[in-house]
């Protein structure tokens, strides 16, 4: 050892301008390092959802086809079982023909009671803590619609106030979206009959989706999804509301694995004032449709030019 | 380090003992206390069904579904009032807040107990309460016909989907008091309070009192 700091110390004074690092501090730092980046990284091993490598390699959904979607749905469905104990059926029924999805909210009926909020929770498995919502009930007073001013977090009991108006906003299911615009890997795209979905296979949760979204209407899973195991709804759709990942957005799908098969949102069954209507705005006999056709009716941030199927109205 | 061949402030070894080492030690100590020290995500909470059922929200048709007793038994004997205003003796419980329609025998049939008046001496049967209401509330009956009034369940394509599901009048509004009751409503959001919008920016600030003045001028 002495003769090693001998060395180091006769060869910093040949060569004073090339200070050399001893082999023992080398090895200590080193080791020092080394360990503290093990630790710091040591998360990683407790990390929950590592990708098999069927996951790694699959396709984008629009390339699949029938027998390998029918390989990854029993996949998911038996990843489900493993997790939460229930037999859950995946489904994917593709939009129908001639139709194209739209809603007709009336704000003159809307209690703001958010039973809407918690239907759609419970039909979409959505994540109970943390918690994700994706309809947000806005409380504004009424004389104009202020949305800068609103609020969302108002208790129950200020639900049914005769000065104020309540505007729940979700997903507008734009004809022009800006969400799928950013998206760098396609992950998210509209659909035949006009529904924004979302492959939550592909997505990488980069968020620019939601950054672009002016309704702020997706929504991003910090955190693994926690839902109670009696709560899940096994009636899952692929690009609806099967579990989400950690680190994946989502968003409203007008519940398609319902709509598509011809049932009403999950939103619109529970809304005890009716303020809610859906139907298929391309048939001139649908509810939609008449109220448009009757009913003065506006779209939320029209000046944005994203051209919502969502509209409101302020109907007797 | 030094250009000139003098010795630099850190001599050798010295840059390693004084800098890489503690800083290495804080760092590890850093990662194994604070490293890990998110606060832990709350076990998911039940949703109430209350919350999303709409039950809670249009139980006025429970009001008025069981009348006790017999009818007949006062009916019979007492001739009927074509002007009687408030509910008695037996429909003690029935509040009578219809607005301007305040008499019983508008809605009821004077001498028939199981049926509602129509247009001059007609019946018109408790199953059809849309008839009934027609006579005055034509406009919302019609729009109640078209399906854009009112609560839906089922299905929007009635071919191949789910049978629809509608509701009559007194199945969500109680006849007697037609103002619809708010009952039961759901709690706020319980997210990250940056992502809330805060009720403190709401309505009640200034700004928000010029905006909707302002606005209000204009029209």
């Amino acid at each position: 050892m002495s003769k090693e700091e001998q060395n180091n110390h006769d060869e910093t004074n040949q060569n004073p301008q090339e200070p050399t690092i001893s082999r023992r501090y080398f090895l200590a730092g080193s080791a020092c390092l080394s360990v503290a980046t093990a630790v710091s990284l040591s998360p990683l091993l407790n990390a929950e959802e590592v990708p098999s490598s069927e996951d790694l390699i699959q396709k984008h959904y629009k390339e699949l086809s029938t027998e390998e979607k029918k390989e990854i749905f029993a996949k998911l469905e038996s990843e489900i079982n493993q997790q939460y104990g229930v037999t859950a059926k995946i489904s994917d029924p593709a939009p129908l023909d001639g139709v194209e999805f739209a809603y007709v909210l009336n704000l003159g009926r809307c209690i703001g009671c958010r039973k809407c909020v918690y239907a759609c929770m419970d039909e979409n498995n959505q994540s109970r803590s943390p918690q994700k919502q994706y309809i947000r009930v806005m409380k504004m007073k009424k004389g104009t619609i202020n949305l800068e001013t609103s609020s969302h977090d108002y208790p129950e009991k200020e639900a049914s106030s005769k000065d104020h108006f309540y505007m729940p906003v979700a997903c507008q299911q734009c004809r022009e979206p800006k969400c799928i615009e950013v998206c760098p890997v396609k992950a998210t795209w509209k659909e035949k009959d006009g529904i924004v979905v979302v492959d939550y296979n592909w997505c990488i949760g980069c968020r620019y989706c939601e950054a672009a979204c002016p309704y702020h209407a997706r929504r991003f899973n910090f955190a693994k999804p926690q839902i109670p195991k009696q709560e899940i709804n096994p009636d899952m759709g692929y690009l609806s509301n099967r579990p989400r990942y950690m680190g994946v957005m989502e968003k409203c799908t007008f519940c398609l694995h319902k709509t598509r098969r011809g049932e009403y949102p999950s939103c619109m069954e529970v809304c005890p004032t009716g303020s809610r209507k859906f139907g298929n705005i391309r048939d001139p006999e649908s509810e939609v449709r008449k109220i448009i056709e009757q009913e003065r009716v506006f779209v939320l941030k029209q000046e944005v030019g994203t051209l919502p199927k969502f509209y409101y109205t302020f109907a007797k | 380090m030094g250009n000139n061949g003098k010795k630099t402030h850190f001599e050798q070894g010295e840059f390693w003992k004084k800098v890489i080492l503690p800083g290495t030690v804080i760092l590890l100590l850093f990662f194994i206390f604070w490293g890990d020290s998110k606060p832990p995500i709350p076990s998911p909470v039940p949703l109430n069904a209350e919350w999303y059922s709409p039950e809670t929200a249009r139980g006025e048709i429970l009001v008025n579904t069981v009348m006790p007793g017999n009818c007949f038994i006062c009916h019979s004997v007492q001739i009927p009032d074509p002007t009687t205003i408030s509910p008695q003796f037996a429909h003690i419980t029935v509040k009578l807040e219809h607005g301007v329609n305040d008499r019983c025998y508008n809605c009821h049939h004077i001498y028939d107990r199981d049926s509602l008046a129509g247009d001059g001496e007609s019946k018109i049967s408790f199953a059809t309460p849309e008839r009934l209401c027609a006579r005055c509330h034509g406009i919302i009956v019609r729009d109640w016909k078209d399906g854009t009034h009112g609560l839906r369940q089922g299905g929007w394509l009635v071919k191949g989907g789910k049978d629809p599901v509608n509701f009559t009048c007194t199945e969500c509004h109680d006849p007697h008091t037609p103002q619809f009751k708010y009952m039961h409503a759901a709690p706020a959001p319980t997210w990250p309070e940056k992502t809330l919008r805060q009720s403190r920016q709401s309505d009640d600030d200034p700004k928000s009192a010029f905006l909707t003045e302002s606005i209000q001028e204009r029209f």
